[in-house]
């Protein structure tokens, strides 16, 4: 700051007492445990049931947690709604299917990557990382250009970057296999890696909400302009925000292509952005503990109805994005509550310990 | 003693002139009124020094420098801080998250930012609004809360936008108070906008009087109370002002 010639300061403004260290995160980190403890709950009741397509059906909701908590990251803190993330995940599900799937089956199905990559064969738990972080680095570059935009034009832009990855995977042959399926990726039947997927994004979206670019971001959110005026530097707060949840979606993109071993581009399109999308405003879009629970809800009504549809078998798909009555009843669902509810079931709050004792 | 100033800076919108010309300047420790009537320009020209709105003509001067073309949250953290005529608070948090994000913008870490808050409502005496969540706040407090988070940081300058408007005599006074230890305390140059000519009067060093766009007049508030060009100025439009007749009174 430009200090000029100041008289006595007033002392009570000079160094004042700080907080504890960590006194925000501990009284704000019951909100990430309440929310994986309910993920935990999940995994023990697949475990319990000991049923293999139930046990399916719960990877697949704790999938959709990691990607849901993933767009609120940006979403719910930025205020921009974006159409594109689901982008990001294809990329994830690709650099996972890449690095894991047998040398010998990727030099026939995929001779166009690089060599290092032709020869790569990581285990999952390696791959994924690599996965998430090549997914953050290109939000990265396109968040440069995107975040400068604002209000509908930049979800417009994230709509083109959707559909940009799209056909870049859908035509790329030697590479992503274009529109054919990419098969051969190590199907992981054990639910803790996907618990941990889940648990791992819950803790980032809560990490990044506390920290002040979350705070700069969340007030940009509901005040541009006093925000900037605050010393705020709005694109880059939303550039922050762009790359992690980027890395967050790219994590779920790995973790999908390894709950159903076949990937598609059209498994990361707009079947899956709408559904994402619902779940995350039927929940609350600017709320963490939102996010979690409109997948969880609306996870509970697909599986009903899709049971009810079909019996108990999954299907002769190896992975079903919900058609037919599952849409509709999913769009219905979500008309009525952004009538009703248009800030979502849990609005832009979290569940605290206070609220929940309140409540008890 | 530093100065923050517009030299003939000049702003048309779509054809409209918004401001011709116009120089003020703003001094460390002094309080300085800019008035004129409904549309005279006085909020553009703060705009103007805030980054806000970029001057068809005309340069904004920080000490000497010009300050360019910098980005509002780039003119904030070179010192330069405002209020808004219509609030802005961030409404959905609470009150010491507003004057945080100041602190953050800033590149303080919470801790700090949570800190230095803490310190600047107990400063200005609003202690009590801490947690309170600032869309509910009642209109004055509103105003005084804005002006907490601009202090954040100690700017060297910081330009308020009417923040007496809808104020009872007893809360104006207040103000008046707070702007004085704002200037004196903390060493702040500070201009006010203000439609209570009565306020500006007995609050400020110097006052600049907008009409259209243009100075009309300037000078110490002795000056400023015999003009017959205010007096004119004010009296073409007082209807509109809806100000009390013994404020329009000079
Ligand atoms: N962004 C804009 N685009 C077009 N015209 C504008 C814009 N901002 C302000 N104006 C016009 O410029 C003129 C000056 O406006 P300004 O807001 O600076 O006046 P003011 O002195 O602050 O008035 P008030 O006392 O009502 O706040 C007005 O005629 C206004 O309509
Ligand atoms: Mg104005």
């Amino acid at each position: 700051m430009t200090d000029t010639s100041i008289s006595p300061f007033p002392v009570e403004l000079t160094n004042p007492k700080k907080p504890a260290r960590f006194a925000l995160a501990r009284r704000t980190i019951i909100t990430p445990i309440f929310l994986s403890l309910l993920i935990l709950a999940v995994a023990t009741l697949a475990i319990m049931t000991g049923s293999r397509p139930f046990n399916q059906a719960m990877i697949d909701i704790l999938v959709r947690v990691t990607l849901v908590v993933g767009l609120y990251i940006f979403i719910g803190n930025s205020g921009v709604l974006s159409f594109g993330h689901i982008g990001f995940t294809c990329l994830g599900a690709y650099a996972a299917a890449w690095l894991t799937i047998n040398p010998l089956m990727k030099k026939t199905s995929l001779p166009g990557l690089p060599n290092f990559i032709l020869q790569a064969r990581l285990p999952y738990w390696e791959a994924a990382p690599i996965a998430a972080i090549f997914a953050g680095v290109i939000a990265l570059i396109l968040g440069r250009i995107l975040m400068r935009l604002s209000g509908i034009a930049a979800s417009i832009a994230t709509f083109a970057v959707l559909a940009m990855i799209n056909t870049i995977y859908s035509n790329w042959e030697s590479v992503t296999g274009a529109t054919s399926s990419v098969v051969g990726i190590p199907i992981v039947r054990n639910i803790w890696p996907y618990v941990g997927a889940a648990i791992i994004a819950i803790f980032i979206a809560w990490g990044h909400a506390i920290s002040r670019s979350g705070l700069a971001l969340r007030a940009a959110r509901d005040e541009p302009t006093a925000a900037a005026a605050s010393g705020v530097d709005i694109p880059k707060e939303r550039l922050v925000a762009f790359t992690i949840s980027g890395i967050v979606m790219g994590l779920g993109g790995a973790a999908m292509a390894h709950s159903i071993g076949v990937v598609t581009p059209d498994n990361f399109y707009l079947g899956l952005t709408f559904i994402t999308l619902s779940m995350l405003v039927v929940g609350g879009m600017s709320s963490l503990s939102g996010a979690v629970l409109g997948v969880l809800l609306l996870s509970a009504l697909i599986q009903g109805l899709r049971w009810l549809e079909a019996g108990v078998v999954l299907g002769e798909t190896t992975f079903a994005l919900p058609k037919g009555l599952q849409e509709i009843a999913l769009g219905g669902l979500m008309i009525v509550i952004l009538a009703l509810r248009p800030a979502g079931l849990i609005g832009n709050r979290e569940i605290t310990f206070a609220r929940f004792k309140g409540k008890a | 003693m530093g100065h923050l100033s517009a030299e003939y800076v000049s702003v048309a919108f779509a054809g409209l002139k918004a401001l011709s010309s116009v120089t003020l300047r703003i001094q460390s420790g002094h309080i300085s009124g800019l008035i004129g009537p409904n549309g005279a320009g006085k909020t553009t020209l703060v705009n103007v020094l805030t980054g806000f709105q970029i001057p068809t003509e005309g340069t904004v001067i920080l000490n000497g420098q010009p300050l360019g073309r910098l980005k509002p949250h780039e003119v904030r953290r070179r010192g330069i801080a405002r209020t808004f005529q219509s609030g802005r608070l961030f409404r959905d948090l609470p009150v010491i998250d507003n004057l945080e994000v100041t602190g953050v913008g800033l590149g303080m870490s919470r801790r700090t930012a949570v800190a230095e808050a803490e310190a600047m409502l107990d400063w200005i005496g609003i202690s009590a609004l801490s947690s309170r969540i600032a869309g509910t706040l009642p209109y004055t407090d509103e105003r005084r809360v804005a002006i907490g988070r601009a202090l954040m940081g100690r700017p060297a300058y910081i330009l308020l936008d009417e923040p007496a408007a809808g104020m009872s005599a007893a809360e104006a006074t207040e103000l008046s108070n707070l702007v004085r230890r704002i200037a004196r305390d903390l060493g702040c140059g500070v201009l006010i906008i203000e439609h209570n000519v009565g306020l500006v009067l007995g609050l400020c060093d110097h006052i600049v009087v907008l009409d259209s766009g243009a100075v009309i007049e300037e000078g110490v508030p002795a000056d400023i109370r015999k003009s017959e060009k205010v007096r004119h100025a004010y009296m073409g439009t007082a209807a509109e002002t809806s100000l009390p007749a013994e404020e329009v009174m000079l």
